[in-house]
């Protein structure tokens, strides 16, 4: 028997005033799949992630988890239905400490409701456990190099049992053996039954551990197709919008 | 930060001792206001410490400390307001007119705080919902309140002498409790509460975020546009209870009530370590800032140099404080 994919999106369409730039997309996401979605600058991939991390609504088509239709209005609609959203610039407020990070807009609260400080020093185990040790929950955020903050953000979405994550261009900014750490964490993702949409327009950082692949351009999906069925060069040459030429 | 071959494990070792003590900006201010005592101690002759004088400068500190503390939370949020002294003068004279109409005080008080609220959050809807810099916004309605007041006055004072039929309520206000002046006690109650929310409330973990990053808070499920909106309405409740506070201790409003009280406030959270772009800034501090600037006025003026002085004195402060604090925000990277 066929079981119900994690992520169901039909036919999302998404308009800035006369710019169409999600036309028509559908796909499906599985549990625990890394879903590559590539595309050029401008081909609609960080349109369709602010859809689906709640940033705007979209403007026609319908998202379904585990089968249940849902409507994702807001950020924190979408926080609250299990999908996290890694950002490259925005994952962390600089001016703030590691623990306030960590739980903002989460953030345990004991007695009378005041934040559980104790509980929020255990972001450190977490993130000791994923390989980034850091000695005090307080530790200003602005002196981490950019791969330890896509750690924080990473250990984040554990922590806090995400079903699928989105990552917005992980890899770029980082320096070659950060973005090896980066993506050894989204295979953590995999081994705990996370799914994942890698969004980059970088191929080579997504080749290697993605299971399928979206291609968009000016919109509109042109490829969704597993790895086993393809390779670099094919997927290269959609990118570049040389399919069906 | 130490960068050894780090595959699995990345030790991050914190040496700056600028970054070990968060409080070091507090620190340096709490020093400047000892010095300050000090240095006036001498210059007055003593006269500063005075049951007297110390009375005069602490109803001082605590009117424009109340302020301070708002505009420092709002500030924190990443946004600004120009206009509170217009709505501390509309705080006062909504409570004057009632009363002179024959309300009871403390109704009459507390129609003024909703007031502030109205007038506060007006500030802060205009600023959210059509996206206007919240600078440009409270200065059309500093200039705007302030308007209404002169149409409403038209510039005709307004007596307000409770202390002849409800002595209760100015006891309450602007009395004395033992030798410490009542709007002092307010001022103490205030800052303890906005210190336990902003650092022990979730919704002071959210002030701080939308500051420091508003599209970051935003991804991470935070209300901004609802954080905002309540630090504005906080600021202008405080606002009117200091303008409250003030025309039941002059006994008579007058229309210019609480003019230039917005640059001082600001002044004192600068002063107190606040950054003007958001996402930085201490309660305590405010309060620190603030006395710094009431000790300067009434230092020089007890020390008999003239009240010509304390501008020139305190914008020199205020550049100083600022480079300082400049210094310890590089030192802390």
């Amino acid at each position: 028997m066929e079981k119900l994919p994690l992520m169901k999106a039909t036919d999302i369409h998404k308009w800035y005033g006369k710019i169409h730039a999600v036309n028509g997309v559908s796909f499906t996401i599985n549990r625990g799949e890394i879903l590559g979605l590539i595309g050029d600058n401008g081909a609609g991939k960080s349109s369709l992630l602010k859809v689906l991390s709640g940033y705007h609504h979209q403007d026609k088509g319908e998202i379904f988890i585990e089968g249940e239709k849902v409507k994702i209005t807001s950020p924190a609609d979408a926080r609250a239905l299990g999908i996290e959203t890694v950002y490259q610039e925005r994952a962390l407020v600089d001016s703030m400490s590691l623990a306030r990070n960590f739980y903002m807009g989460r953030e345990p609260v004991g007695r009378a409701g005041f934040l559980n400080k104790r509980k929020m020093a255990e972001c450190i185990d977490v993130l000791k456990k994923i390989g980034l040790s850091i000695n005090s929950p307080n530790y200003l955020v602005s002196n981490l190099s950019g791969g330890q903050r896509q750690g924080v953000a990473i250990g984040r979405a554990m922590y806090f049992k995400a079903k699928l994550v989105l990552l917005d261009e992980p890899a770029a900014s980082l320096s070659v053996k950060e973005v090896h750490r980066v993506l050894d964490l989204v295979m953590e993702f995999k081994e705990a039954n996370i799914s994942v949409i890698f969004i980059t327009h970088n191929l080579q950082h997504v080749y290697d551990i993605a299971d399928r692949f979206l291609v968009l351009e000016n919109g509109e999906k042109v490829k969704d197709i597993e790895k086993d069925a393809t390779s670099v060069e094919e997927l290269t040459k959609a990118v570049m919008g040389e399919i069906n030429a | 930060m130490n960068k050894q071959n780090s595959q699995e494990i990345v030790n991050i070792k914190n040496k700056n001792v600028f970054s070990r003590i968060g409080a070091v900006r507090e620190i340096i201010i709490f020093g400047l206001v000892v010095a300050l005592f000090i240095v006036f101690f001498f210059t007055t002759k003593g006269i500063m410490f005075s049951q007297e004088a110390l009375k005069i400068i602490f109803v001082a500190v605590s009117e424009l400390g109340l302020v301070a503390i708002g505009i420092t939370m709002l500030i924190i949020s990443g946004e600004f307001d120009l206009s509170v002294g217009s709505i501390s003068a509309m705080g006062a004279l909504v409570a004057a007119k009632l009363y002179q109409l024959g309300l009871n005080p403390f109704l009459a008080l507390v129609i003024a705080l909703i007031v502030g609220i109205v007038l506060g959050g007006f500030n802060g809807f205009i600023t959210v919902k059509f996206n206007v810099p919240s600078f440009i916004v409270t200065l059309a309605t500093m200039i705007g309140y302030r308007g209404l007041i002169y149409v409403i006055t038209e510039g005709i004072p307004i007596g307000f002498r409770v202390v002849d039929t409800h002595p209760a309520f100015r006891k309450f206000l602007t009395g004395e409790l033992g030798v410490i002046p009542v709007p002092f006690i307010w001022l103490v109650i205030a800052t303890i509460i906005l210190i336990l929310i902003l650092n022990f409330r979730r919704f002071g973990n959210h002030v701080y975020a939308v500051g420091g990053n508003k599209e970051t808070a935003r991804a991470m499920g935070i209300n901004t546009d609802k954080i905002k909106i309540i630090c504005f309405m906080t600021l202008g409740m405080l606002s009117a209870l200091v303008g409250v506070m003030r025309v039941s201790r002059v006994r008579s409003f007058h229309s210019l009530q609480g003019e230039g009280i917005a640059l001082l406030a600001i002044a004192a959270a600068v002063i107190g370590g606040t950054l003007l772009k958001g996402g930085v800034g201490t309660i305590l501090g405010a309060v620190l800032g603030t006395l710094v600037i009431i000790l300067i006025e009434y230092g020089l003026i007890m020390s008999g140099v003239g009240a010509y002085m304390y501008n020139l004195v305190l914008g020199a402060v205020i550049i100083v404080v600022v480079i300082l604090n400049n210094v310890i925000e590089q030192r802390r990277k």
